[in-house]
């Protein structure tokens, strides 16, 4: 629970951060999110084992948290949340693929070590690049870019909303949890055979509540829909970055750079 | 607990897109069913509400007895028997996208992957299948119980058996396929089952107290789209069965594909020598790989050692490069504010 709390606490952060101003902050939203997954199919396209061609792919979450100026602390932290699933899966590749690539001196470096290490990296980028999009996004704009991609306004609208009601059944949940806890001392958790009661009390308050919200929606007038303001439009600039950019992680792709840059530094020695 | 959250680093840009279309088809056609069945703009707080639900529930550690150990519910189920097959699985869609963009859990090329897992079947295949048929003909605490552990186990069965697809297809994670079966089956049925007992026991809870919440439509729905959903289920169905068998016979031939690629590449080898190949088309590939480039000028990258030695020397100037530049924008920054805090 108090886990949880951390959690939450950290996605509030998340969310604060947001609301910076940097230029990267006043990117249009539209335009951060098809850079990001540009960027993210880029970096899942090469091949199993590759380490050199991904290397350079950490030149835009530098360069990124550097502009945004991000706290570098918080970010390190909701990414090894992230890690521990990918690691015990490329533990396998470790063991399994023992064939000797090349030697590094003495040392053999295996076709294993490889894909273990192209994995993790793969990994950290990608988890990397999300974080960035929502660390200089604001929620709501990015609830409208989802609209402009014409994502059903259904889907968009109780997207909205469920972040918003988010927090405030997290703290309902956390006082019934507590209520329980204090009157069972040296439980872990709530008791399997009190679960359903428990939930089920959850459940009739969040439904309740929605009736409640609802109510209060009509009272404004809501009719189902949300209407856009009109800048939301992605200016000069925002294409700019969007080729510029997205061009760039397809060159970096088609490019091994890092081995370019190795075969210069030869160059250049001999 | 039940955690089958799929990461993008073990996707392949074909699985999850793939997957990605599925999940799409799946979400529009619920959305469409939504906007012909009734109001809607009465289920907006209602769905956006219960994902939050879901959340919070999920945040619930319960202790099982005698193992005591902890875990937490999942809910695919639950919502679907709370809200009804299409405003659940739009829910739950949502609930992974927010799980997946500011909760590290899942990766957003994998949504595909994971709302088909965790949403699609549980509530547009285990649901009319399973839970709805036992439930249609009299409503009894201990048919809510069986129609509610059978489709939660049922819904981790193959929710889990389509991650040991999606992983084995993708290729990137070496974990055989017998073995990763073995592991995921049995431990999904045990947690599939307390789930199970769980959700039950929400549902029977929340009947007997409050009847009226129940998406108790059963009857209420016409013949044609009960034809609909038949033909949808079958083509699901049919879906997985073929890629599972694709999956084996990919696992056990891989050498013919790779003979095939590797053709392919050498011929593309022979007419450019160049820098820049025309790859516009490798890239959409997952399988695509980059010929070596073979600098004849240079006798040392001939030889794989030499490829990858440039490439290790390469990546650590690489790396050296983006650190300092990081450095050197945060300097910049600093110096600057400092400036102005001065002469403000």
């Amino acid at each position: 629970m108090s886990e949880m709390k951390k959690t939450f606490g950290q996605v509030t952060a998340l969310e604060e951060l947001a609301g910076l101003n940097s230029p990267f902050h006043r990117i249009q939203a539209s335009a951060k999110i098809i850079v990001t997954v540009i960027y993210l199919v880029m970096v899942i396209s090469w091949k199993q084992g590759e380490v050199s061609g991904l290397l350079p792919y950490i030149l835009y979450p530098v360069i990124v948290t550097a502009l945004a100026e991000l706290p570098i602390r918080l970010l390190f932290r909701r990414l090894v949340v992230a890690l521990p699933f990918t690691v015990l899966a490329g533990l396998s590749n470790l063991f399994l693929s023992r064939e000797i690539v090349f030697s590094i001196g003495s040392i053999g470096i295996t076709e294993g070590m490889m894909s273990f290490c192209s994995l993790l990296i793969k990994s950290l980028l990608t988890v990397m690049a999300v974080l960035l999009l929502i660390a200089t996004t604001r929620m709501d704009d990015l609830s409208y870019a989802l609209l402009r991609f014409h994502i059903p306004s259904i889907f968009v609208m109780q997207f909205m909303m469920m972040y918003r009601y988010l927090f405030v059944l997290m703290e309902e949940a956390s006082v019934m949890y507590h209520a329980y806890i204090l009157r069972a001392p040296r439980e872990k958790g709530i008791k399997l055979k009190d679960m359903g009661p428990f939930i089920g009390q959850l459940v009739i308050r969040s439904i309740d509540r929605a009736e409640r919200v609802y109510h209060a929606m009509k009272c404004r007038g809501f009719s189902g829909n949300i209407t856009l303001s009109d800048n939301n439009r992605m200016s000069k600039m925002d294409w700019l970055y969007l080729l510029l950019v997205g061009g760039l992680f397809l060159f970096m792709r088609l490019i091994n750079l890092s081995e370019w840059i190795g075969r210069m530094y030869f160059k250049i020695l001999s | 607990m039940n955690d089958m959250h799929m990461s993008d680093a073990l996707v392949s840009v074909a699985v999850g897109g793939s997957m990605t279309a599925v999940s799409t088809g799946a979400i529009g056609y619920s959305i469409r069913k939504l906007r012909i069945t009734d109001t809607e703009d009465k289920k907006i707080p209602m769905m956006g509400v219960m994902g939050a639900f879901i959340f919070a529930g999920q945040m619930i550690n319960f202790t099982i007895p005698v193992v005591g150990s902890s875990g937490h519910i999942g809910g695919g189920i639950l919502l679907a028997a709370l809200l009804g097959p299409y405003p659940a699985l739009i829910t739950l869609a949502s609930v992974l996208l927010v799980q997946c963009l500011f909760f590290a859990d899942g990766g957003l090329l994998a949504l595909g992957c994971n709302i088909f897992n965790m949403g699609v079947i549980p509530c547009l295949l285990v649901y009319p299948l399973i839970y709805k048929p036992i439930l249609k003909r009299k409503i009894s605490s201990r048919r809510i119980t069986t129609a509610s552990i059978l489709a939660v186990v049922a819904g981790l069965q193959l929710g889990a058996f389509a991650v040991v697809l999606e992983t084995v297809l993708s290729g990137i994670s070496e974990i055989p396929f017998r073995e990763f079966i073995l592991f995921m089956q049995p431990i999904h049925l045990a947690i599939g089952i307390v789930e199970g007992i769980i959700t039950s026991a929400v549902l029977i809870f929340v009947y007997h107290l409050r009847q009226d919440m129940l998406e108790l439509d059963f009857g209420v729905t016409s013949k044609d789209s009960i034809s609909r959903n038949k033909v949808i289920i079958i083509f699901l169905l049919a879906s997985l069965l073929i890629g599972g068998g694709l999956s084996l016979y990919a696992s056990t031939k891989p050498d013919g594909l790779e003979w095939s690629i590797e053709k392919v590449t050498e011929q593309t080898e022979l007419v450019s020598k160049g820098e820049i190949h025309a790859a516009t088309e490798k890239v959409q590939e997952a399988t695509s790989i980059m010929p070596d480039y073979s600098f004849s000028s240079e006798e040392m990258s001939d030889s794989p050692i030499g490829t990858s030695l440039s490439g290790i020397i390469g990546g650590l100037i690489t790396l050296i490069m983006a650190v300092s530049i990081g450095i050197v924008i945060m300097m910049y920054k600093r110096v600057r504010r400092s400036r102005t805090m001065t002469e403000g």
